[in-house]
Order: structure tokens, then C-alpha cells, then sequence
């Protein structure tokens, strides 16, 4: 087990070099400059010696290699640079946005699942009846909905026609309403499809016809072996679902304001902010990989009989 | 079952009540007591350094600092901190007086040697200012300031009318970034970095008597929030408000005031005459039609002639009413003939131009209107929008048609935009406009110390640049604020951006 | 009983759901195809007399704040959504097919150096990834289309060569190589029709998802551009327009959902179809 995880951790290093030397090489060859951008934030326009003088003191002006050799070492000191745009560090940045955007994703997430696993029970017993229906075709659309469509129509909806909600979107619950649900409605919607076919699996299986003809009680059986075996599926649903939280968020807290990372990220794409996308990368990719991970052993620890390939 | 639903009901209740505890406080503070002004703003920073990027307008705009000059709704240059400002016979020296009266909100008296160091930190903080290090600065007695210039430089008072060299304590301030100590009448109560900003009421006020106990400035980007918020009663006044929630708020005059002022951002339009001949341009710029792209946009940017406002006295050129039919007549005249899709072609060749933008400042609203109107009169184009116009069309000059804003006009003065747009050596000389009249005229306006004279130099160049067809001007924004029935003085009168509340600014 | 016997779903119940939504299907390729003929208006005509005008003979959806007709941009917008999102799948189709056969038939080198690819790509969320990428390159069209596709390929390369390890060992394979069989002919005549059904069920469950991804973009401003009319972008452009004309945010927002709708449906279906093992 621990060379199991040494090994992945190992592919983890491989994979941020990869990644991180990626986008640093597409903003090298895409266009834009952040020394301009920074310059010119407010629309005053700044002479050529200013912007040399600029990219000078920020290092823009020199080659790649000596730019991202430059920027790993100093990753390796624990250190992401600071901002282009403000001169802040970015790990400061970084881990600001993460606390909201936490906030954010685990309130969606335990929304989703207060939501989907009473209702994917329900619906995986009553197979084939009205209610598993109505949740069949409702999850369908929600599946179909894209965040962002769903979070302007629950603003047009709550903001606009009904009044009920603030657009100062804090941190309180009233605040998080409209942000978290634009998240959970699809996640949720996944969520119930994916949790009836596995518990439907589960009912399926020889040991519950078993049971229930030797005389245990269904309770028993519901909450002893069919919720337990499904929990390590459930799990790894879960874990999987991590990606896409993280790039709906993205889309989310730009409509929403929401001072996150996704925000950040976006922000900083506009401004060229390269110090500030370069640690988001990162970031993301150690999350998601992490999360990844994570499930794996979470997998192994629950069931010790998957084994490693 | 039964367990787990109940265990998910109470901690959805008791995350219910959290939430609820937390919002419902602000609600039920009565809010007549203290005079507290919500307002959103469209920028916010990590810091509040005054000297550093721009992040002066905005501690400008929250009334925290304060600068030597600034610059009065009718673009003149008043007098704040400094109390007068004269020049040598020779031009070269300014002796810039103190108001006795000064002082920073800790109590401690402004210095002509605080002053001096303020100007030189700046110089080194801030690029865009770095030429103030080639200006001799120095405290002459502890109220006078005598500033030595190189050459002559008619343009200082209003230069130093900048938010950017807003004065601060640079002894008594120990956190440049969070808590800057400034002359304003107001002082920082709360900052969260790229978030919401509190002021307090600064009790030590130098000037006059503060009439606002406090402000809360709210970062809000999305124009549909603001228009929300604003309904909803949650701030009570914006600036730069769109077409859209204009008319929202034109509708209910009983809880909004509308005012909408000429401003100085100038949306224009760069031919570019390595690619496009005489007539041709002539006919782009005979084929827009400034008015209807200021009617599309909702009365959010007037139609501009120049660069500048045509109140103002630089501003007085003129150019040629829009006439489809005779930018057809040009073209015909110039041997081009409408093929069968119904533009114009020249030796089997059909016109196409490329119309470059990016997607701010209503410029994509205006590469749109511009390719219907061009299409209007026969001239084909295609759009190339660009996350950022400075490294790619701008710099490399492919473009036909290269769409842009800018503040034209950064505190009562010419110059400076005509510096950045018309010289040769500018950037934009890439599209091809050259004229060495033009060159001759812009070098002495440099050093023109007579306002008259430079107002006349201004409206020659511009005129040069008008009838050449090298640029079209097509709209200056207009400054455009709600504020709720009642509030008043937050620079709604003001054609800058970065004036914001003041002491005379009130809750009625 | 805990479960109760599912009830027979038989297969001529599905192959009508299958012809139903097949039909559906067509009629929105065909309605992409033909939009240009069956627009009411020219879709990028602007009207300064027309502004924010409700739905109306003249404009069935209305118009948008250039006056510029909604229904008209709709259906100019079917063609935007449907051609992307067909030409990305199919690009990605092929080219995740293929490398991915040629990664599991020639294993070695090649076949670490795509599978290695594939996993740094899919160390990041999709969309994450689309987003920075089409935001870093500055959006447009093009370039919306290509940061979806940078990953969507890696989900073809995986399954086939998967597809083609496994089949590797069959005997009729094996069969196939003695008998002095080409590679490439191998790969197409032998292995592809075997693993074609697996491949075609994810592209047809990856349609809708390219539809959601690239409106997504659009509307985040970094994807399809104007006046090329886009459900996305219609969205993003009108929706501060939403109290005044909420006709011209609706109306395409109705549009994706449903196209989505149908194109999803006929993933399941076809899922259906293909494996009614997987049915449940």
C-alpha cells in the first residue's frame, strides 16, 4: 500500500512539470502582455519607454526557458512568485480563493447529497414507480441544464421576479443559496442516476434474495449490506464528481462574484497574470489528482480486494 | 431511514439558522441613526497604497486621500492641499504653496517636506510616474515646495492633479497596503482586499465639517447585480450605469436620480492607410454614423466629432455629417463598382475590412453597428475581436479598421492625448499617419504655456488628423449615476472616474 | 421482495423510442442545415427602430437590443451549436481511435508516450482545462473547439486501445496475422467493427456535454464571437437585458436545453441499444 501511494505521488511530480511547463509555454506563445495590461488597467495610455522599462522589472523581457527555470526554482523553494497585476504574493491569493471556493463546492456537495442519497433509496425501491419516474425525468434535465444557464434563470427567478434573495452574495447562508444550488442542481441530478443504478445493482445481487427469503428483516438488510457494500461505488462517485465541481465552480463564482478560485483563475487569464494562473494550475491539478488518489485508497482500505494493477 | 432524514433535516435547520442569524443582523439595526452611504464600484484592489498602480484613484474615490490639485467638475484646476502654485519668468520653476491649514487625520501638519517625499516615492513606485525623478523637488520653508523642471513643462499643475500622488504620511504609516494615513475626510474603517471597503467620518478633518458618518463601497463587476442591488435597496448610488438599467431607473424618477454628464473615455477608430487609400477611408468615416451608434448604446456615450468634448475649448473641429450616398458617390467616383452581392469591388478585387476590437468599453456593441452601417453603404467587413488590442493588432498593424478607448483626456489638457495618438512616433503611427505639419504643430504645444495657444494648436492638429480621415472618432462616454432620491455629491458631476465621496457628500 | 421484478422493456418499445428521437435528432441537423433559408430575418441585421421588441408577427421571439431578430439568431445559432459540437466529437473520434489503436497494436515508446499524455490531460477538469486554454489563447471559434478537444480525444484513445489489448489475444486476430494480414488492415478490418459500438456509444453521450461546453465557453466571452449568432453568447450578451426584454435570453436558453435534451436522450438510447446489458 504505501509503495502503492509513493508510486502515484511520484506520477503526481511528473505530472505537475508536465502540466505547469504547458500553460507556461501556451501564455508564452499566446498574445497578450501583462506589463500593458497592468499599465493600462484604467485606460490611460503609457508611452514605449514605460512599457520596456515595465517588462523589464517584471522579467518579461526574457527568453522562456530562463523565465520558467526561473519560476520552478522558486516553486521548489515553496515559493509561487507574487501577482503581475498587484505584486501580491500568489499563494496568499491563492489560498484566499481556495478557503471561498471550499465554502462554495462542499456546501453544493452536502446539499447534493442530503438530496440524492434518501432519494436514489426511494427511487431504486420503488423501481419503475411513480416517484422513481418523476426522479428520472427530473434528473434528466437537470443533467441537461448547463450552470451557467441555470444560475441566470435562478437570478432572473429569485432576484428579479420573486425579490427573495440578496445580490450582494456573502458568505451566509441567504448569500450562498443561488451560487451553491446553480453547483448542486447538476451534481445532484448526477448524483441520483448514478446512486439508483448502483443500489439497484446491489438489490440485484443473490446475498439480498438470500437474506430476504431466510426471513431478515428489510431494514436490516437495506442498512447492513446493501448501503454498506454501495458506500465504496458511492464513494468513488463521489470522488469522480470532484472535476467537475471544480470547473463548474469556475463558471459559477464568475457569474456569481463569488471570490473563489475560479474567479481568480479568470480574472487572472484576462490580465495575463501568469504567476497567479501558473499556481492555480498547480493547485488544481494537486486537488484533483489528490482527490483521485484519495479514492483509490479510501477503495483499497474499504475493499480489500481490489488490488493494485 | 427515518434517522437519517431526521439527521439531514436538523442539519439543514441549523445551518438554516446560521445563515439566518448572519444576514438578518444588518437588517435590523435601524438605519437612520449614522449616516452610512452604500455605494458599488466596479474596481477593487488588494491594496490601498496610494503611490502604487492605480490604486490611488480608488482611495481617491473613498475620500480617504487627497491630492495638491484636483481638477473641478468644469475640468478646471483647483486648489486643495496646495493653496497656489507660480512659475518663474523663465518657466522652469514652480513654487507650489501649502494650504496652512493641511494635516493628515492623525493630527501631524502637512510639510512641503512630506510633500517632497511623497512626490519622489511615487517617481520610484510607480512607472508611469518614474519622470517625476527628472524634476528637481525640494521643501523650500516648511509651507513652500519649489519644483524644478528640465525643460518647460506646461503641464504640471494638472499633472499633479493625479489621484496617484495623493499625500501620505509616509512617517506615521506603518502599512502601506491596509492602513495609509491620508489628509481625507474620511479615514479606513474596514478593508478587505478585492472586496468590500468601510470608511468612517475622518473626526480631524482638515478642510470643512464631514457630513457622512461613514461609507461602504461594494465590489460589484456585473452591471445586472448593480441594477439589482440598486432595486432591491441594498446600495444607493453607481456610476457608469448601462443602457439597459438607464431606462429601469428613467421609469421610477419617484426613487432614482439620473445624472448623465459628458466624460473624457473617447471610443475611435484608427484607418489604416498603409492598406485603405484616400477615398476609401473617406467613405468608412462618411459611412459611420456616431449618432446612431450613441442611440443603439441608450444615450451611454455621446457622439463625438474629435477627441475631445466639443464644450471644451480644444474641442472646437469639425467633420463632414454621415452621407451614405456620398461615400457610394466616393467609391464610384474612385472606378470601384457594386459587384452581385452587393459590394463594392475594384478590378475584380472586392473591398473587405477587417475590423479589429476587443470586447470592453462597448466596442464590440460598436464593431457591430459599424459593420451593418459599412454594409449599408456596399463596403464588406469581417470582425477580429482580440482578448488584448496592445500585443496583437496594435502592434503588428494588421488591421483595416482597429477600434480602441482611452481616456482622452486626463485632467483639462490636450496634450497628453495627442501625444499618445498623433505623433510619429506613437504606436498607432503604425497605421501610416504621417504628416510633418502635424509633427511641427505637436512640439510646440508641448511647450506652450498660453492656454488660448494651446487650445488653438490643439484644434489645428486635430483637425489635420479629422480631414486626412487617419482616425474616426465615434463616441465619448458619458458619466452616467444613479444615486436613491436624496443622495447627493458623489462626483456625479465630475467627468473622472476617480472622484468618489467628499465632505459635502450626503444622505438628504 | 426488496426489489421488485423489473417489468419487461421490450426491444420494439426501444426501437421506436430509438426512431422517435432519431427523427428529433435529424430535424435539428437539418434545421442547422437549412437555417439560413428559414430565418424570418437577416439574423444580423441591426434596426435602431427595432430595439427590445416583444415577440411579434414581424419577430416570433422578439428582438434583441440591436434589434436584431431573435428567431432568426436561434436558428443561425442551431447551426453554430449542432456543426460545432459534431465536427469536435467526430475530430475527436477519430483521432482518439486512432492513436489509441496504434498505442495498444504497437505498445512500447509510442504507446507510453500517448497514455502519458492522455493522463497529464485528464489531471485536470475538463472544463477547468478548456476554460484556460481557450481564455489563454483568447477564444474565437476555433479555438473553443480545440481547448474542448484537447482532452475529449483522451476518452477514445483509452477505450481502444483497451479494446485493442484485449482483442489483441483473440484467435481470430491472431488468425488474421498469420494469414500475412497488414497492420493497417488488422486495425480496420478486424478490430475496429468490434470495438465500434463501445466508441459510439461515448460519442453519442459526449454530444450533449460538447454542446454544455462550448455555450459555456461562449458565454464566458471566450468562445464563439459576434455577430456569429451562438446560443451562449445570446445568452451572456442579453442577460442584462433580462428585466426588459427577458424574451431574448429565454428563448435561446429554451433552444439549448432542448437540443441538448434530445441529443442526451439519444445517448442513453443508443446505450440502450448497443448493450442491454448496461440497461437497467
Amino acid at each position: 500500500m504505501g509503495k502503492y501511494i509513493l508510486k502515484r505521488m511520484a506520477h503526481l511530480i511528473w505530472i505537475l512539470l508536465a502540466v505547469s511547463f504547458l500553460t507556461f509555454l501556451l501564455m508564452y506563445l499566446a498574445p497578450g502582455d501583462a506589463a500593458e495590461k497592468k499599465l493600462n488597467a484604467q485606460g490611460i495610455s503609457v508611452s514605449q519607454e514605460v512599457l520596456e522599462r515595465t517588462r523589464q522589472e517584471m522579467g518579461l523581457d526574457r527568453p522562456f526557458l530562463v523565465q520558467y527555470g526561473d519560476w520552478l526554482l522558486g516553486v521548489l523553494r515553496l515559493d509561487l512568485g507574487s501577482s503581475y497585476k498587484d505584486g501580491f504574493p500568489v499563494g496568499e491569493k491563492l489560498a484566499r480563493g481556495l478557503g471561498s471556493t471550499l465554502v462554495l463546492a462542499l456546501w453544493s456537495l452536502l446539499l447534493s447529497l442530503a438530496v440524492a442519497l434518501p432519494l436514489s433509496l426511494l427511487a431504486a425501491l420503488h423501481r419503475d414507480g411513480p416517484l422513481d419516474r418523476i426522479l428520472r425525468f427530473l434528473s434528466f434535465v437537470g443533467n441537461s441544464l448547463p450552470g451557467f444557464l441555470l444560475s441566470v434563470l435562478l437570478m432572473y427567478l429569485f432576484c428579479v421576479r420573486l425579490r427573495l434573495l440578496p445580490v450582494l452574495a456573502d458568505r451566509s447562508l441567504k448569500g450562498l443559496l443561488l451560487p451553491g444550488l446553480s453547483l448542486a442542481i447538476p451534481l445532484c441530478s448526477r448524483f441520483l442516476r448514478q446512486f439508483r443504478a448502483e443500489l439497484l445493482e446491489q438489490l440485484g445481487r443473490s446475498y439480498v434474495t438470500g437474506a430476504v427469503t431466510r426471513g431478515v428483516k428489510a431494514r436490516y438488510i437495506l442498512f447492513r449490506n446493501v448501503l454498506r457494500n454501495a458506500s465504496i461505488s458511492i464513494l468513488t462517485i463521489v470522488g469522480l464528481s470532484v472535476g467537475s465541481l471544480m470547473g463548474g465552480s469556475v463558471v459559477i463564482e464568475t457569474i456569481f462574484r463569488w471570490p473563489g478560485l475560479g474567479k481568480l483563475a479568470m480574472d487572472a487569464i484576462r490580465d495575463r497574470d501568469l504567476p497567479v494562473i501558473q499556481g492555480f494550475v498547480l493547485l488544481t491539478a494537486v486537488i484533483y489528482v489528490g482527490i483521485n488518489l484519495l479514492t483509490d485508497i479510501a477503495y483499497h482500505w474499504v475493499d480489500p480486494r481490489v488490488r493494485e494493477e | 431511514m427515518k434517522r437519517i432524514v431526521a439527521l439531514v433535516l436538523a442539519v439543514l435547520l441549523a445551518l438554516g439558522l446560521l445563515g439566518c442569524a448572519k444576514t438578518e443582523k444588518p437588517a435590523e439595526t435601524p438605519a437612520a441613526e449614522p449616516q452610512i452611504l452604500k455605494l458599488a464600484e466596479s474596481f477593487a484592489y488588494p491594496s490601498l497604497d496610494v503611490h502604487k498602480e492605480y490604486y490611488g484613484w480608488y482611495t481617491s474615490i473613498y475620500g480617504i486621500s487627497e491630492t495638491l490639485f484636483r481638477v473641478g467638475d468644469d475640468l478646471s484646476i483647483q486648489p486643495l492641499l496646495a493653496e497656489k502654485a507660480e512659475t518663474s519668468e523663465d518657466g522652469l520653476t514652480w513654487t507650489v504653496t501649502l494650504a496652512p491649514k493641511a494635516a493628515f487625520s492623525n493630527g501631524k501638519a502637512l510639510t512641503a517636506d512630506m510633500v517632497a517625499r511623497n512626490l519622489k516615492r511615487l517617481a520610484e513606485v510607480n512607472p508611469r510616474f518614474a519622470y517625476l525623478a527628472d524634476f528637481n523637488i525640494s521643501a523650500a520653508g516648511d509651507q513652500t515646495l519649489t519644483i524644478v523642471t528640465p525643460q518647460i513643462y506646461p503641464t504640471l499643475l494638472s499633472d499633479l492633479t493625479a489621484p496617484e500622488l495623493g499625500i501620505m504620511d509616509l512617517d506615521g504609516t506603518a502599512d502601506f497596503d491596509n492602513a495609509p494615513v491620508c489628509t481625507g475626510p474620511f479615514v479606513l474603517k474596514s478593508f478587505q482586499p478585492e472586496g468590500t471597503v468601510e470608511v468612517e467620518k475622518n473626526t480631524a478633518y482638515w478642510n470643512e465639517a464631514v457630513k457622512l458618518d461613514g461609507a461602504i463601497f461594494y465590489y460589484m463587476q456585473d452591471d445586472e447585480s448593480k441594477l439589482l442591488a440598486m432595486q432591491s435597496g441594498e446600495i444607493d448610488g453607481y456610476t457608469s450605469v448601462t443602457a439597459a438599467a438607464k431606462d429601469i431607473y428613467a421609469a421610477d424618477p419617484s426613487r432614482y436620480v439620473l445624472t448623465q454628464i459628458p466624460a473624457t473615455r473617447l471610443q475611435f477608430y484608427v484607418l489604416n492607410e498603409t492598406r485603405m487609400d484616400d477615398v476609401l477611408r473617406r467613405a468608412v468615416n462618411l459611412a459611420a454614423d456616431p449618432g446612431a451608434i450613441a442611440a443603439y448604446l441608450g444615450g451611454t456615450v455621446s457622439p463625438a466629432v474629435g477627441p475631445f468634448t466639443s464644450a471644451a475649448p480644444y474641442g472646437k473641429v469639425t467633420k463632414p455629417a454621415p452621407d451614405p450616398e456620398a461615400a457610394k458617390a466616393a467609391l464610384e467616383g474612385a472606378g470601384y463598382t457594386l459587384n452581385k452581392d452587393g459590394f463594392y469591388e475594384r478590378d475584380g478585387q472586392p473591398i473587405q475590412l477587417n475590423i479589429c476590437y476587443y470586447a470592453a468599453r462597448s466596442l464590440d456593441s460598436i464593431a457591430i453597428l459599424l459593420q451593418e452601417q459599412l454594409k449599408a453603404v456596399g463596403i464588406d467587413s469581417i470582425l477580429t475581436v482580440q482578448e488584448d488590442p496592445d500585443s496583437t493588432y496594435i502592434a503588428t498593424g494588421d488591421f483595416d479598421i482597429a477600434l480602441y478607448c482611452m481616456i482622452a483626456d486626463k485632467a483639462g489638457d490636450p496634450y497628453y492625448c495627442i501625444d499618445a495618438l498623433f505623433r510619429q512616433d506613437s504606436r498607432w503611427a503604425i497605421a501610416g499617419f504621417r504628416s510633418d505639419a502635424c509633427e511641427a504643430l505637436i512640439n510646440e504645444l508641448q511647450f506652450e504655456t498660453n492656454v488660448t495657444r494651446r487650445a488653438e494648436l490643439a484644434n489645428q492638429i486635430v483637425q489635420m488628423v479629422i480631414d486626412d480621415n487617419a482616425f474616426g472618432f465615434v463616441g465619448l462616454f458619458n458619466k452616467t449615476t444613479v444615486t436613491r432620491k436624496g443622495v447627493e455629491g458623489i462626483a456625479e458631476n465630475c467627468p473622472f472616474d476617480f472622484y468618489g465621496v467628499d465632505a459635502n457628500t450626503g444622505i438628504g | 421482495m426488496l426489489l421488485k421484478p423489473r417489468r419487461k422493456r421490450s426491444r420494439k418499445k426501444l426501437r421506436l423510442r430509438m426512431i422517435l428521437l432519431l427523427t428529433l435528432a435529424c430535424l435539428l441537423a437539418l434545421t442547422a442545415v437549412l437555417a439560413p433559408l428559414l430565418t424570418p430575418n437577416d439574423p444580423n441585421a441591426t434596426d435602431s427602430g427595432a430595439m427590445n421588441y416583444a415577440p411579434c408577427r414581424e419577430y416570433p421571439f422578439g428582438t434583441d437590443r440591436y434589434g436584431r431578430c431573435v428567431c432568426s439568431r436561434v436558428l443561425m445559432g442551431a447551426r453554430t451549436s449542432v456543426f460545432c459540437a459534431l465536427a469536435l466529437v467526430v475530430a475527436a473520434f477519430l483521432l482518439g481511435s486512432i492513436l489509441g489503436m496504434l498505442a495498444g497494436y504497437y505498445s512500447g515508446a509510442a504507446d507510453t508516450l500517448v497514455m502519458r499524455l492522455a493522463d497529464v490531460l485528464l489531471s485536470f477538469p475538463q472544463m477547468v482545462l478548456a476554460i484556460a486554454v481557450a481564455g489563454i489563447l483568447g477564444g474565437g471559434m476555433g479555438n473553443a473547439m480545440l481547448a474542448l478537444g484537447i482532452t475529449s480525444w483522451t476518452l477514445y484513445a483509452r477505450l481502444a486501445r483497451a479494446q485493442v489489448l484485449s482483442l489483441r489475444k483473440e484467435a481470430y486476430v491472431q488468425a488474421a496475422r498469420l494469414s500475412g494480414c497488414s497492420t493497417p488492415s488488422i486495425l480496420l478490418r478486424t478490430m475496429l467493427p468490434n470495438m465500434l459500438g463501445p466508441l459510439a456509444v461515448n460519442a453519442a453521450a459526449q454530444l450533449g456535454t460538447t454542446m454544455v461546453g462550448l455555450a459555456g465557453l461562449s458565454f464566458l466571452g471566450i468562445g464563439v464571437r459576434e455577430p456569429h449568432a451562438e446560443w451562449g453568447s445570446m445568452i451572456s450578451a442579453a442577460r442584462g437585458y433580462i428585466q426588459l426584454a427577458p424574451w431574448s435570453v429565454l428563448f435561446p436558453a429554451g433552444a439549448a436545453v432542448l437540443t441538448v435534451m434530445v441529443f442526451n436522450l439519444l445517448g442513453d438510447c443508443l446505450r440502450d441499444w448497443l448493450d442491454p446489458e448496461a440497461a437497467k
